[in-house]
């Protein structure tokens, strides 16, 4: 007789996991679409649709409280273990990280209508679409490899977060030179600042996400590790996923 | 479905009816099947109470005589020996016929056999207990013979007695009147041991008989009966052998009676021995006979005892042997009593096995002891209802009613006993 | 599913300090084989858990540890346990002793029809542990104080012990086999038939007691597993899967088996 590991004997409690499952990557899809509707807003200059982001900051908010409580119900009532204790687990920390996202997303909608004020924005432009790009992909490379259990996406995410920082590192220098050379654009260029300090706090969320994803599939808690850590735990084996 | 008209509330609305009406009929069996039951045993009890009470009551002749020193030969100094030669038996005779004047030899015949051949016995032991009643007149209740007796309690008055001519009614009816002929307690039912005649037989020697063949059968079945129970339960290994031994032991329980005094004569007998007609050799052969039952039911007795509490004292490092005798028997004893108390009532009762080794005998005497000739109740009444006389009919019936009396004290024993035990528990 | 082929024992089966060692235990009735080369260290003071589905062989295991499968004719154990480095089933060692040296409490509770007093007395008693009245005195009162429960029944010791409640009644057991001193308590499924207060305070109760004792304890509870316990073994069909810290078990288990049984998808 063959088993069917992958369904519970309780359906409810299938239901519920995919359940919230399904919404985190919802709010994921959304958080996603906050960011990238964001870096758009900064680029283009458009205030529409830096208002739009801000209005829908609301929607993040009720999502992450309404996933939150899912989570609560299913350890109340069923007591997860195992696989089902870290799905849990780790769909309430990436939910608590999309929020935060959805949070620096609505801070350089802000900025930007602040930017867009000031008609100059040229400073750094370079720099905010390109790392606003990679951080819209690191978002949804987190996602796709929590969906899909895939460790090897994650550690890639992890990889490109390093990349951002050094972006960041380096916008920075640019910002203080600009500064250093012509302190009138020091107000403009905080604002920019913050713009850039958002993208890279939102690389740093995406990593916490894979992060997750490395919780989720190996058991291993490896927030706070290096980079070599995290690469040496992704090789380190897997619980045994098939049974001889 | 066609008809899907009908909601399952409907069906069974319907359905209840009949569901209804079957549950009533099987109750009324059941009340129809309790019920013939009492009836047969009301009319059990009734026939033989009808017919047993009166042996409970005996006519005797209430007159003052003369114990005449020199008619009998004795003075105050005489000893036993000489008590025991002297004639009280004309003494009687010579009383009645100055009482009654009876005309020529026929009719003093007809006189004399009114009076029970006990009556002289009853003067005797009178004398040999007090020497001093010599040449006094006392007052004695005489026994009547038991057709007098019989005349007395049953047919006085409206039947016909085959036994006793108009002479002998003209003469009791006289005496009737007067006062002289009554009945009392029949203390002699008691005190006596068998007898051929019915007014002085008694059940004492059958039951001192019955109680030492139960003695010996409860010192050697119950022991037995326990230590087997316990060997087959707790400690028997579970193999062909002891399943073949316990089939035996239930087959045991089911065989008839009488062979186990077949075997009995066999063996114990003829091959080992012992006297026959002995409270021994019937508790030998009655043994054999409720071993089974005690065996049985003492077996379902330490079944009946929960596994955990035996697990418990194992757990703690307690021997085999300290389990059962502290945990297993203790607990199972009622049952274990209860079931050796039922298997001495059926012993109690039975009669096959011991009409073959003897018992069936016609003794007089008490038994003082488990090796003395003896009888056992039922063997007394299956005896009894063998005799011609009008009189031992009612004594079988008597003598039934005080087996009864026993099987019900030793049944409620039983079910107090359990009571009493099962309470700690 | 089947017996898994040349198996062997995922995780920690074996400690540095094991007060109870068995090496390739197989287990028959009769014919059947109910347990297969079971091998497993049980350290001294630890609690270890043992759970798996009905029928996995837990049970059979854990009374393999102080031969209470002895009183069943039918039953062979093969391998070797040993007790403090002394192999228990050699054919020298006598069970009685044994049996005050491992003790056993089940999962029903089953106290003496007797008195509470006379419960925990008994032991000792059969035993010859005290010398006098006063001394066996003192041990029920230890006893019942070690049970947490001498405050409920100090003024009642001569009633009966089945007049207790449930978990007293377990609680009763517990103490009665902590009255004769053993150094290793065999719990089988001890709270399976309490409330979850009562269970609360036998959980609370194993958690003292591992500071003398060592403990294994069959659960079907995997919470109570989790929460009792230093060290889980997972047994599956009479074979032990995966052995553990508890806290691994049960939030990285190593064997696809092993999860599937505490997330419940099986068992």
């Amino acid at each position: 007789m063959e088993m069917n590991f992958n369904q519970h004997i309780s359906g409810q409690f299938n239901a519920d996991l995919e359940a919230i499952r399904n919404h985190m990557m919802g709010m994921g899809g959304l958080v996603e679409r906050q960011v990238s509707n964001a870096i758009e807003a900064i680029c283009s200059g458009d205030s529409r649709i830096a208002d739009d982001v801000i209005r829908r900051e609301d929607e993040v908010d009720k999502m992450e409280v309404n996933i939150d409580h899912e989570c609560t119900q299913i350890l109340v009532r069923r007591q997860p273990a195992a696989s089902d204790l870290r799905m849990v687990l780790a769909v309430s920390r990436v939910v608590r990280d999309l929020e935060r996202i959805g949070d620096e997303a609505s801070k350089i909608a802000i900025h930007t209508m602040e930017v867009s004020d000031n008609s100059s924005n040229q400073l750094c432009q370079q720099a905010m679409r390109y790392m606003g790009a990679e951080v819209v992909k690191m978002i949804s490379g987190a996602l796709d490899a929590f969906a899909r259990h895939d460790v090897e996406g994650a550690v890639d995410v992890v990889r490109n977060d390093k990349l951002v920082d050094q972006q960041y590192a380096s916008a920075l220098r640019e910002l203080i030179t600009y500064m250093m050379e012509d302190p009138r654009s020091i107000g403009q260029a905080i604002n920019i600042l913050w713009i850039l300090r958002a993208i890279e706090r939102i690389g740093d969320h995406a990593r916490n996400i894979s992060e997750q994803v490395i919780y989720l599939v190996k058991g291993t808690d490896v927030r706070h590790s290096s980079l070599t850590e995290i690469e040496e735990q992704a090789q380190a084996a897997a619980p045994e996923k098939d049974n001889g | 479905m066609t008809k899907s008209s009908m909601t399952t509330r409907e069906k069974v609305e319907k359905s209840m009816k009949r569901r209804r009406a079957a549950e009533q009929r099987f109750r009324m069996y059941g009340v129809a099947s309790v019920l013939f039951g009492l009836l047969c045993l009301v009319v059990l009890f009734g026939d033989i109470l009808s017919k047993g009470t009166s042996a409970f009551s005996q006519t005797v002749i209430e007159t003052s005589i003369t114990l005449d020193a020199d008619y009998l030969g004795l003075d105050k100094n005489a000893d036993d020996q000489q008590v025991r030669l002297a004639n009280f038996e004309g003494l009687i005779k010579q009383h009645f016929k100055d009482m009654v004047q009876p005309d020529g030899r026929k009719e003093r015949r007809q006189l004399y056999s009114l009076v029970s051949a006990g009556a002289s016995w009853q003067l005797q032991n009178m004398v040999l207990n007090d020497r001093s009643l010599l040449g006094q007149t006392i007052e004695v209740a005489l026994i009547a013979d038991d057709d007098v007796d019989q005349w007395f309690k049953h047919d006085r008055g409206h039947a016909h007695n085959a036994m006793l001519n108009e002479t002998q009614i003209g003469w009791l009816e006289q005496w009737a009147e007067q006062g002289i002929l009554k009945t009392r307690f029949n203390t002699l039912f008691f005190v006596n041991g068998d007898s051929r005649e019915p007014e002085l037989a008694g059940i004492r020697g059958a039951i001192t008989g019955t109680f030492l063949t139960l003695l010996v059968t409860f010192l050697l079945s119950f022991p037995i009966g326990v230590a087997a129970a316990i060997y087959l339960e707790e400690f028997a290994p579970k193999n062909k052998i002891t399943e073949f031994v316990e089939i035996n032991i239930n087959n045991l329980a089911a065989v008839p009676s009488i062979t186990f005094g077949l075997l009995g004569l066999a063996i114990f007998i003829n091959i080992f021995g012992v006297a026959r007609s002995t409270p021994l050799v019937g508790g030998l052969v009655l043994t054999l006979m409720t071993l089974p039952t005690i065996i049985i039911s003492g077996r379902a007795a330490i079944k009946a005892v929960p596994p955990s509490i035996r697990e418990a004292a194992l757990g703690l490092g307690a021997s085999r042997v300290q389990v059962v005798f502290h945990h297993v028997l203790p607990l199972a004893l009622p049952g274990m009593l209860t079931g050796t108390i039922i298997g001495m009532a059926q012993a109690l009762g039975e009669t096959a096995p011991l009409l073959m080794i003897g018992m069936v005998a016609f003794v007089v005497d008490v038994p003082a002891f488990i090796s003395d000739p003896s009888t056992v109740l039922p063997v007394q009444i299956f005896l009894w209802s063998d005799s011609p006389e009008r009189a031992f009919t009612e004594r079988t019936s008597g003598a039934i009613i005080v087996l009864l009396g026993f099987l019900v004290i030793m049944n409620t024993a039983a079910v107090m006993l359990r009571r009493r035990l099962e309470r700690r528990w | 599913m089947s017996i898994i082929e040349n198996h062997t024992t995922n995780g920690q089966p074996f400690c540095k300090d094991p007060k109870l060692t068995a090496r390739g235990v197989g287990v028959f009735y009769g014919e059947k084989q109910a347990i297969f080369d079971v091998s497993l260290d049980i350290g001294a003071n630890e609690v270890i858990a043992l759970i798996g589905p009905s029928g996995c062989g837990k049970s059979t295991f854990l009374r393999c540890l102080n031969r209470m499968n002895d009183t069943i004719d039918i039953c062979r154990v093969t391998g070797a346990i040993e007790l403090d480095g002394e192999d228990i089933y050699d054919p020298k060692v006598d069970v009685v002793p044994l049996r005050a040296r491992v003790g056993m409490v089940f999962q029903k509770p089953n106290p003496f029809p007797k008195s509470i007093y006379d419960n925990i007395a008994y032991g000792p008693r059969i035993h010859g542990l005290a010398q006098s009245r006063v001394e066996l005195d003192e041990i029920v009162e230890k006893s019942l104080q070690r049970a947490g429960l001498w405050n409920e029944v100090k003024d009642r010791l001569h009633a009966p012990g089945t007049g207790l409640s449930g978990g007293q009644q377990q609680r009763l057991c517990i103490a009665r086999t902590i009255a004769v001193d053993p150094e290793v308590i065999l719990m089988d499924e001890p709270c399976s038939a309490l409330d979850p207060i009562a269970t609360a305070k036998i959980e609370e109760l194993i958690d003292e007691l591992r500071e003398n004792y060592t403990i294994a304890i069959v659960t079907h509870s995997m919470q109570q597993a989790a929460r009792v316990s230093q060290r889980t073994a997972y047994f599956h069909l009479g074979q032990l899967i995966e052995v553990n810290p508890t806290d691994q078990v049960f939030t990285t288990p190593e064997h696809a088996l092993t999860e599937a049984y505490i997330t419940g998808r099986f068992g």
